[in-house]
């Protein structure tokens, strides 16, 4: 047995330590958006007299960034639909498989170890012997790539919720395979698509290595702030890294949100 | 209406395992019947195939004389009770046992009226908008039910529906069972492990062992007389005895040089099983002789006592005895033993499965 007083002191020090990881974790980002915070041209900590949202009320007005937000979100978009059906499907084939399951959740998760570099660089040659012009449609077919395979670990896990003997009790009431996969596999893993979705969204709006190879004449917003921090950074570019760090804490949260609300609600 | 079945030569392999054997049994119209084995004996299986979940390798099902063997699920008219009850999670009660109706493409007013005669006839009648996933485990049991009789299936499946219920409960659906067969008077087949409920429910009966059945009858029919070694022991009379000969005509036995009046055909090997039922410590009637053992070990078992005795080439039973009788009794002294009428029976040695 522990004692109270051993106890207490681990207590504290594993807390410390929690609190030390999630400061390393967190501090950064933070930092970021304190600093789009400030009105002064050069970047550091505003004073908290001097708070401002100058540079977020200039965003509207950096054309690249607009643009480049208004193409990663295209990207994103495509990307998050496509990997959320496609992982749909391909888990629903884990499911049907004996012999080949593990085979085929390997070939589903490869991609995911395959460098982002080495990715990007094969697309954009095949692509270029393809004579297919890069665009956005490329982008996000080597963000598809990088995408999929969290989408479908999601997805698999809450076909976990759909029990067998559900599927046979539907079968026995009379339901085909359609009917079985409309009235009760898709309400149970609807959580499971949404949180899909917003991942493979999300991961497809921060990517960058992919990208850089795919891209048209459009950037996509990390390439974009990327070649602008180069340029000497405007300190609109932290405003708008502000705002996507909040966007995407915003996106995780309400996944989180609706997870733990699943548990209890029913219909 | 109830459905008649006809079961011809099923088999089914799961890779190197027989899970059924060459099956055949017939089942009438509206009887009460029982599928009766310990696990593995292939008595799910069976039910799976009835009900569309799983194919045979060989033989076939005919329901009312229609081959429906290679039928889904979905276009039998069977429904089932399943084990872990599959209730929907996501639907409310209510929801839950319209769905087959639903599926059906049946109106809503009739679904509703429908809905609420099921729920009624299981006693749920103010349940349906509840949550399923908050109902006591009985509830459960009978929004299963209701699920299942919504359909008015000619054939009603129950597989194993009571195991996880406590006594108490187990009691109470096991009646409503009954109830519920005699009122919607379809064909209903429970597939069981408990032999209580089997006795208790069934009209007739199949006791299933390693993918065959090894007796198929009316529940007493397997007390006067078991197929074989194996129901015997299966069904709770454990005192089988190797006799020494057989009289010509089967009328009497001999055992370790006692004769025994039998019941029973003589087949070559038979065993003579004792009924404990029929057994008593003191005379019954005018002139007949008790056989006598030994007694080897006196176990007290709380109401009763057991009583180990022997006979004299070393063959051994158990003998249920009042404690106050026991006490009398000690390891040593000799044990008389008076069998009553059809109290010992001939039954065929167990043969080893054809394989």
């Amino acid at each position: 047995m522990v004692t109270g007083a051993e106890g207490r002191a681990n207590r504290i020090a594993i807390w410390a330590l929690a609190l030390a990881g999630l400061a390393v974790i967190y501090a950064p980002p933070f930092y970021l958006v304190a600093i789009s915070l400030n009105p002064a041209l050069q970047p550091g900590l505003p004073s908290l007299s001097d708070l401002s949202l100058t540079w977020y009320a200039r965003l509207a007005h950096e054309r690249g960034l607009v643009a480049a937000l208004r193409q990663s979100a295209g990207v994103a978009t495509i990307t998050a639909v496509l990997a959320t059906l496609l992982s749909l499907l391909a888990a629903l084939a884990y499911q049907e498989m004996r012999r080949a399951r593990s085979a085929w959740f390997l070939a589903m998760l490869l991609p995911m170890f395959v460098p982002g570099v080495i990715q990007g660089l094969a697309l954009s040659v095949i692509f270029t012997r393809l004579h297919l012009r890069p665009s956005m449609l490329t982008v996000a077919a080597g963000h598809l790539l990088w995408a999929m395979p969290f989408a479908f670990i999601v997805i698999l896990t809450s076909l976990g919720a759909v029990r067998g003997s559900f599927l046979m009790a539907a079968a026995d009431l009379g339901a085909g395979w359609w009917r079985r996969f409309r009235d009760v596999i898709l309400p149970l893993i609807r959580p499971g698509l949404v949180s899909a979705f917003l991942f493979a969204f999300l991961l497809s709006l921060n990517e960058f290595a992919r990208a850089f190879y795919l891209v048209g004449r459009q950037n996509t917003l990390p390439i974009e702030m990327f070649g602008k921090m180069n340029a000497g950074a405007s300190p609109t570019i932290y405003a708008l890294s502000g705002a996507i760090f909040l966007v995407s804490m915003l996106c995780v949260g309400l996944v989180m949100l609706r997870r733990r609300g699943t548990g209890s609600q029913a219909g | 209406m109830a459905i008649e079945i006809r079961i011809e030569g099923l088999t089914r392999d799961f890779g190197p395992v027989r899970a059924l054997d060459d099956v055949s049994l017939e089942i009438a119209a509206g009887e009460f019947f029982t599928l009766l084995g310990s696990s593995g004996s292939g008595k799910s299986t069976l039910l799976k195939m009835l009900g569309g979940f799983d194919r045979p390798d060989r033989g076939r099902i005919l329901f009312d004389g229609q081959d429906v063997t290679l039928l889904p699920a979905n276009r039998r008219p069977a429904n089932t009770v399943f084990q872990d009850l599959a209730l929907f999670p996501h639907m409310s009660v209510a929801q839950n046992v319209a769905y087959g109706l639903r599926v059906q493409g049946i109106g809503r007013r009739e679904q509703e009226r429908r809905v609420g005669e099921a729920l009624a006839l299981v006693e749920l009648a103010d349940f349906g908008g509840r949550n399923v996933n908050l109902l006591s485990g009985g509830q459960r049991q009978r929004v299963a039910l209701a699920r299942a009789l919504v359909m008015e299936p000619g054939i009603l499946l129950l597989d194993e529906p009571l195991t996880g219920l406590d006594e108490r409960l187990r009691e109470q659906m096991r009646d409503e069972f009954g109830r519920l067969h005699q009122r919607t008077g379809a064909t209903f087949i429970l597939v069981t492990h408990n032999q209580d409920e089997a006795l208790t429910l069934s009209d007739r009966m199949a006791i299933m062992h390693r993918g065959r059945i090894e007796q198929t009858d009316a529940p007493p029919r397997f007390f006067d007389a078991p197929a074989n070694a194996f129901v015997a022991r299966f069904v709770g009379i454990d005192a089988l005895l190797v006799p020494e000969g057989i009289e010509a005509g089967g009328a009497a036995a001999v055992v370790a040089g006692q004769r025994l009046p039998v019941a029973g055909r003589a087949v070559p090997g038979a065993l003579v099983a004792l009924r404990p039922d029929r057994l008593a410590l003191a005379p019954q009637g005018e002139g007949d002789a008790p056989l006598v053992l030994r007694i080897a070990e006196i176990q007290f078992r709380g109401l009763h006592s057991d009583i180990r005795a022997r006979f004299d080439d070393g063959q051994g039973l158990v003998v249920r005895a009042p404690v106050d009788i026991a006490a009398r009794l000690a390891p040593g002294d000799p044990l008389h033993l008076w069998v009553q009428p059809g109290g010992a029976v001939l039954v065929a040695p167990h043969a080893p499965s054809a394989r």
